[in-house]
């Protein structure tokens, strides 16, 4: 860079610093730390000074270590990220409605691939869980806080940036063009070999972004993990442990050995780019990539299922006014699966050329994990047999969820055995088959929890018709887009291209119009929640859904009708209902004050 | 005691270190990637200097200058290493020496200066 540049650089550079540090200086007496053991809980550093939970307007958000506000954080950001994935491909969908280049350029198309990929996943799909988690688990298992508040914090805060670096290529930054490589990201494509133009620094910044969202994944996972086995209460043990908070235990645990594996491979990744070492480019080094990548990847896809087969489990039986059926059996398939994901990438890799006996062996295992799923499933629909079904708007999407997931894992059975994916590897089968999981099943789930939650969240409830309108376009937008993409694939049509031969055309047209539908259902949704937020019927029951008449209240019901009620005794509004959590930290403050004086 | 109380006194669920500490990361990370000198210095620098203010805010630590002291060694060592050893990335561990070196005058600057002023309060 040239000196010029430099200068700015450090100018612009300085002047951030000092305007951090004279905020900091403003807002915040750091001079005023006491010496406390045991940083782990929130109230440790509260002198006499305690006097609200938290200050007020946006420094509220950007301060907050509440993990009620940080569910919140996560939750309009994966709301966020979801609309931009979204909307990416639905331009896609749109290029894709005649067989040739039309509306946008074959590279962009391949960004807008690229980009739409990443974004569902690791910033929509991991957040919109650590959202539900980082609001409900402390609630569910009756903690005051995560085990790490402030660490807690710093996971969501990592997350912002990690978007910016992952888009940077579309942002009108000089010389840099968004990556092209795909979200698995296969070497040598993606070190920059060759002519193409995948050297360009859009995809070392992708590559950085995407490495932030790892950390703070990895961040979460430790903090879930600790606050479950350290912070619940008295009353809840191993054995009544909620359904919700096992799936977020496995996945804690998932995201702890298969994560920092991706992070390291990144690292590898970006080392080849930048300086000259040479992991994936020597002999074996494309299978050495695909063998890391998908040891994380397969891990990956259950990390971000798991979470949300928790939410079904926990919704479904509230609307068919039962106990979930073989509760047990829930939580060992749960850590079966778990176990098992971790042996199976290889199913990804039947096409490369590995060796055969290897290839046998993994796709036993993938039969295998078919089994687990299927007591789940058959769990969820025992549930519901002879039982008394209430067709609300979350009982839909969980409803949704257990349909479409069946056919999304039947569709992964097949690909599973070696003879069959060798022909539908590749093809658009594979996309419908993950398709009918990540949104038929996941982003279902996702709905199903915001629906049911959202009294507590908003103190107010959605409006009916409008939530059921977002479920049926949500359902037929759903099937249409991918069950057309199956029969694609059987036809023989390639993935991740921007034109095709003309005798796809119609199958695509199919995909196109359910995009679209699935389009309008999202309007309907966003319109939904915003507008019933800001003026829906306000929830006075602090059981909104009649839970306690089949007797299947659970605790955030609980916490959420006395926060109801301490609101209503002192006429205040918010946050309240921790004046009576906060004693015993403030308690302990006084006590360590009085040693210091 | 102090008439302003700060933020993470006065309210039990704020602290103003962890975006800090989330922005530095970055910062740093692309300063390091793409050499880019002020970046990098910088980036450490904020990150050094909240995982400091985190630490102390929540009492894992009790001298502000001995975990300042003990960062700037591993930022340091960690400069040395990319500077003076085979893998000679030399204006990029330049960087995380700055760095260091920065964050102990600051760690010093606010021993002596800083932290006195509370006492005579
Ligand atoms: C019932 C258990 C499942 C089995 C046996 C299975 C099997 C497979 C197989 C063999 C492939 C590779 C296809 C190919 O590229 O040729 C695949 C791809 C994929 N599966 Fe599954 N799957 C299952 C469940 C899931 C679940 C629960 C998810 C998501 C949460 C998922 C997400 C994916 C994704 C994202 C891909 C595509 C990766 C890519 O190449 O981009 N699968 N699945
Ligand atoms: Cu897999």
């Amino acid at each position: 860079m040239e000196v010029n540049g430099q200068l700015a650089l450090t100018v612009l550079m300085g002047v951030f610093l000092i305007a951090v540090a004279a905020w900091l200086a403003r807002v915040e007496d750091w001079r005023s730390y006491t010496p406390l053991a045991g940083g782990g809980t929130v109230g440790g550093t509260a002198e006499q000074y305690v006097s609200e939970e938290k200050p007020s307007g946006v420094i509220r958000w950007l301060t907050t270590v509440d993990h009620k506000d940080i569910g919140m954080l996560y939750g309009a950001y994966a709301l966020i990220a979801f609309a931009v994935g979204g909307l990416m491909v639905v331009l896609m969908r749109i290029e894709l409605a005649d067989p040739s280049m039309t509306l946008i350029s074959n590279t962009f198309y391949n960004s807008l691939l690229t980009s739409h990929g990443i974004t569902m996943l690791f910033l929509f799909g991991t957040p919109i869980i650590a959202a539900f988690s980082n609001y409900f688990i402390p609630l569910l298992i009756g903690a005051d806080d995560m085990a790490f508040p402030r660490i807690n914090a710093i996971a969501f805060w990592l997350l912002p940036p990690a978007a910016l670096l992952i888009w940077a290529g579309f942002f009108p930054i000089p010389d840099v063009i968004p990556a092209q490589t795909a979200w698995t990201m296969y070497t040598p494509l993606s070190a920059g070999v060759g002519s193409g133009n995948q050297v360009n620094a859009g995809v070392d910044l992708m590559l950085l972004g995407l490495h932030l969202s790892g950390v703070s994944a990895t961040m979460g996972a430790i903090n879930f993990i600790a606050t479950i086995f350290t912070e619940r209460d008295e009353k809840v043990s191993w054995a009544n442990l909620d359904i919700f908070s096992w799936t977020i235990l496995t996945q804690s645990g998932l995201i702890l050995f298969a994560f920092p594996l991706l992070g390291s491979a990144i690292a590898m990744l970006l080392l080849d780019r930048n300086f000259g070492t040479m992991f994936f480019s020597v002999d074996g080094g494309a299978i050495l990539w695909q063998h890391l990548f998908w040891f994380f990847g397969h891990p990956e896809v259950y990390i971000l299922v798991l979470p949300p087969m928790g939410i079904v489990s926990l919704v479904l039986p509230r609307f068919a006014g039962r106990r979930l059926f073989g509760f047990k059996f829930v939580v060992y398939s749960t850590l079966a699966i778990g176990v098992l994901s971790f042996g199976v990438w290889a199913h990804h890799m039947f096409a490369t050329g590995i060796d055969p006996r290897l290839r046998a062996s993994f796709m036993a295992v993938s039969l295998a994990i078919a089994i687990p799923s299927a007591v789940k499933t058959f769990n969820w629909i025992t549930t519901m047999w002879n039982g008394k079904i209430r067709l609300t708007t979350p009982m839909l999407f969980c409803i949704g969820f257990v349909s479409n997931f069946i056919i999304g894992g039947v569709t992964g059975v097949f690909l599973a055995s070696i003879p069959v994916d060798l022909v539908l590897h590749d093809t658009y089968y594979v996309v419908g088959h993950f398709h009918y999981i990540v949104m038929g099943a996941i982003a279902f789930a996702g709905f199903a929890g915001l629906y049911y939650w959202f009294p507590i969240y908003t103190g107010r409830m959605y409006q009916v018709t409008l939530g059921k309108w977002h479920f049926w376009l949500s359902m037929v937008g759903t099937n249409l887009t991918f069950f057309a993409m199956i029969l694609l694939g059987y036809g023989g049509m390639p993935r991740r291209y921007a034109t095709y031969l003309p005798q796809f055309a119609t199958l695509h047209q199919v995909a196109t119009v359910g995009a679209l539908i699935l389009l309008v259902g999202q309007i309907i949704f966003v319109w939904n929640f915003a507008q019933s937020w800001l003026e829906g019927r306000e929830v006075e029951d602090g059981d909104p859904w009649d839970l306690a008449d089949d007797d299947l209240t659970t605790a955030e019901w609980t916490w959420f009708e006395r926060k109801l009620e301490t609101a209503v005794t002192d006429g205040g509004e918010d946050e309240t209902e921790l004046a009576t959590d906060g004693g015993q930290a403030v308690d302990d403050a006084d006590a360590d004050s009085a040693d210091d004086a | 005691m102090d008439e302003a109380p700060g933020l993470s006194d006065q309210y039990r669920t704020a602290s103003p270190w962890p975006v800090f500490i989330a922005l530095g990361i970055p910062i740093s990370e692309l300063g390091l990637l793409f050499d880019l000198f002020p970046l990098a210095v910088g980036g450490l620098l904020l990150f050094g200097g909240s995982v400091v203010g985190i630490l102390k805010e929540s009492g894992y630590v009790t001298s502000t200058i001995r975990a300042v002291t003990a960062l700037a060694v591993i930022f340091l060592a960690f400069g040395a290493w990319l500077a003076f050893t085979d893998i000679a990335l030399v204006t990029r561990g330049y960087a995380v020496i700055a760095a260091a070196i920065l964050l102990a005058v600051g760690g010093v600057v606010f021993e002596l200066f800083v932290r006195e002023q509370r006492q005579t309060f």
